[in-house]
């Protein structure tokens, strides 16, 4: 449904690159998240396949259609949640929606339904500008899907929303996703990304590192790390290494050898440990 | 096509009505016309401007009251004084002879003759014959406030139109929501007409309220709506460029208004400048526009006119266009 090659992308002619040789692709029916830390380049990754930013270097196709010839019906299949609200202030929330489904041939989802599952029925016809900025942001996620897209571009769903609403919002992906949507996920959040995704990308500073099942990454990495306490002159330290690298395998070696061990065991890493491993660096 | 079209067209206008700045700029046309209204006198009440001596006939005083404004002075030589001051005063002094006429030199067409129809009115009033004088010519009846003013007020509307066009474009922007139409199935012209349309409309809308306030109503209908409607396009390219590469509606109206210039400057030149200097107007779309709507309004307007003047201010426009094409195109991008 989604197939990335060679993605490079510079928003100053050149001199930068957001984005560098991303390749991924995404099947039917799959969720593919990408897992990356502020500015890692995911947004503009997802701006390129949604036809917002030109395809500068590189091929992809989305539901079909080849981005380099983009076509208007396109946009029939696909939907789009911005990470920045982004909704008409001086509409209601109801007429937001009314509008927004006269924009797409083929059926659409009833706009009342939709506000009902993101809790905005109540205040259906509150002008969004009186909204308080997650409630216009469950407004745009729900506008993503009044099309019923076969594609689902979700950048950021549940940033800044409170717990209750987040889990709100993962329920409505997981619903959908069972129903056989195919979502791009972005976020910075790894339990997002492990919870809803079936596959992984890890991306930072352009650079797509690593794809895989966060299953296949926990199995590959996970057993593997050993968390070690122990005693230096005046304090105790703690170190998390992964058995799987040579250079951190004899660093546990010399901490044995050089210092008293407080605690020791091996246990299965999170996606964001895992995160920290592949790229050298943390999630935020 | 056409319901996407209509969507994004009410989706402004609704937007716009809750909007301050937008909703004052769809009203001032209309509470300017009626102010214009209120200042100018009654058809009727401003058909003649004399002067008489003190002397004269209370009679004859009362008829030309009927008529227009009397001002009634000392002697002769405050009379000619009054008649030489730059407005279209006529000076009357009752002779043996019959009614003698001052007048400046400076008056507007129509006025000498005027007064004279009222005078033989005057002087034939003994006999039975009923007197076939009738001021049935607009242009007679006409005050310049009501004529300028309105043909001025209606050329002015067709930038609201543009302002209105810009604005709504402006809020897109602003708020983003043009990435969420860019990620839609509307097409890029379905897009601009919709967001257009209204550009077209509501200069329609306000030229013809203001004719109806200003009591123009057996003026030409189709030609107004070909003058308005070839006025506003070069408004509406102006409007779509500001409002393009604008992110903000103050700076956006204050590029705006920078379009009142050529405006104020041509259609005052039209009105003021005697006709060998009109050739250095010629280059303005609303100096053309203005005399179409000046001829309308005085009922003298011809289609071939018109057209040919709607033909100028396309040219004009396309120049424009031309010019501002590859602007255009990357803003939107
Ligand atoms: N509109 C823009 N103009 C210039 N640089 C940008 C723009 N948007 C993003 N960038 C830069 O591109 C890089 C990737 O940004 P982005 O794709 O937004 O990252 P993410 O979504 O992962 O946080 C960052 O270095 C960011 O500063
Ligand atoms: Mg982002």
């Amino acid at each position: 449904m989604i197939d990335a090659k060679e993605l490079t992308y510079s928003y100053s002619k050149g001199k930068k690159n957001a984005i560098e040789q991303i390749s991924f692709s995404v099947d039917e029916g799959e969720a593919f998240a990408l897992l990356g830390p502020s500015g890692a380049g995911k947004s503009t990754t997802q701006g390129i396949l949604t036809g917002l930013l030109p395809i500068q270097q590189g091929e992809a196709t989305v539901a079909g259609t080849d981005l380099h010839h983009l076509s208007r019906s396109m946009f029939n299949k696909i939907g789009v949640s911005f990470e920045q609200s982004n909704v008409y202030g001086k509409l209601t929330a109801l007429e937001n929606l009314e509008f927004y489904r006269k924009l797409f041939d083929g059926s659409a989802i009833d706009p009342m339904t939709l506000l009902k599952q993101v809790g905005l029925d109540q205040v259906a016809d509150k002008r969004a500008d009186t909204f308080s900025k997650g409630m216009k942001h469950r407004l745009t996620f729900a506008r993503s899907m009044i099309n019923q897209p076969q594609i689902w571009f979700l950048d950021e769903p549940t940033t800044g929303l409170d717990p209750a609403i987040a889990s709100q919002i993962k329920q409505i992906i997981k619903e959908r996703k069972a129903s056989g949507t195919t979502i791009l996920l972005t976020t910075h959040n790894m339990v997002l990304a492990d919870e809803l995704s079936d596959k992984v990308g890890f991306i930072i500073d352009g650079q797509l590192k690593l794809v895989d099942t966060p299953r296949n990454l926990k199995l590959r990495y996970g057993e593997k790390l050993v968390q070690v306490e122990y005693k230096t002159e005046d304090t105790v330290k703690s170190e998390l290494l992964s058995m799987v690298d040579e250079q951190e395998r004899k660093r546990l070696g010399d901490i044995i050898h050089q210092y008293e061990i407080e605690t020791m065991h091996t246990r299965e890493a999170t996606l964001e440990e895992i995160f920290i491993k592949v790229t050298g660096r943390g999630l935020v | 096509m056409l319901t996407r079209i209509i969507a994004v067209l009410t989706r402004d206008l609704k937007s716009g009505l809750r909007d301050a700045m937008i909703a004052y700029i769809m009203i001032v046309p209309i509470l300017i016309a009626i102010v214009l209204k209120l200042l100018v006198p009654s058809a009727g009440a401003n058909l003649i401007h004399v002067a008489v001596l003190e002397s004269a006939d209370p009679a004859f005083i009362s008829m030309l009251e009927d008529h227009g404004r009397v001002e009634i002075l000392a002697d002769r030589d405050a009379l000619v004084n009054r008649v030489s001051a730059v407005d279209d005063v006529i000076g009357l002094i009752e002779t043996p002879q019959g009614t003698e006429m001052i007048a400046g030199g400076n008056e507007q067409e129509g006025t000498v003759e005027m007064v004279t129809a009222v005078v033989d009115l005057w002087q034939n009033r003994d006999l039975e014959i009923p007197v076939l004088v009738r001021f049935s010519d607009v242009g007679w009846e006409l005050s310049p406030l009501a004529q300028y003013g309105t043909s001025f007020l209606i050329v002015f509307v067709s930038v609201f139109g543009g302002m209105v066009v810009m604005l709504n474009l402006v809020e897109e922007k602003q708020a983003n929501t043009l990435a969420a139409i860019n990620v839609s199935a509307i097409s890029r012209l379905e897009f601009v007409v919709g967001k257009g349309l209204l550009g077209f409309i509501l200069p329609l809308f306000h030229a013809f309220a203001i004719l109806l306030i200003m009591g123009f109503t057996s003026i030409h209908i189709g030609m107004t709506v070909v003058v308005v409607l070839s006025i506003a396009l070069i408004s509406l390219i102006f409007g779509f460029v500001i409002g393009i590469y604008n992110d903000n509606s103050m700076s956006a109206v204050s590029s705006m208004k920078i379009g009142f210039i050529p405006i104020f400057g041509s259609v005052f030149g039209a009105m003021f400048l005697d006709s060998q200097w009109h050739p250095f107007l010629y280059w303005s779309p609303f100096y053309w526009a203005f005399r179409s709507i000046d001829q309308i309004i005085l009922q003298q307007a011809v289609w071939n006119d018109m057209l040919l003047n709607s033909l100028y201010i396309l040219l004009i426009t396309m120049m424009v266009f031309a010019l501002l094409y590859k602007r255009i195109k990357r803003g939107f991008a």
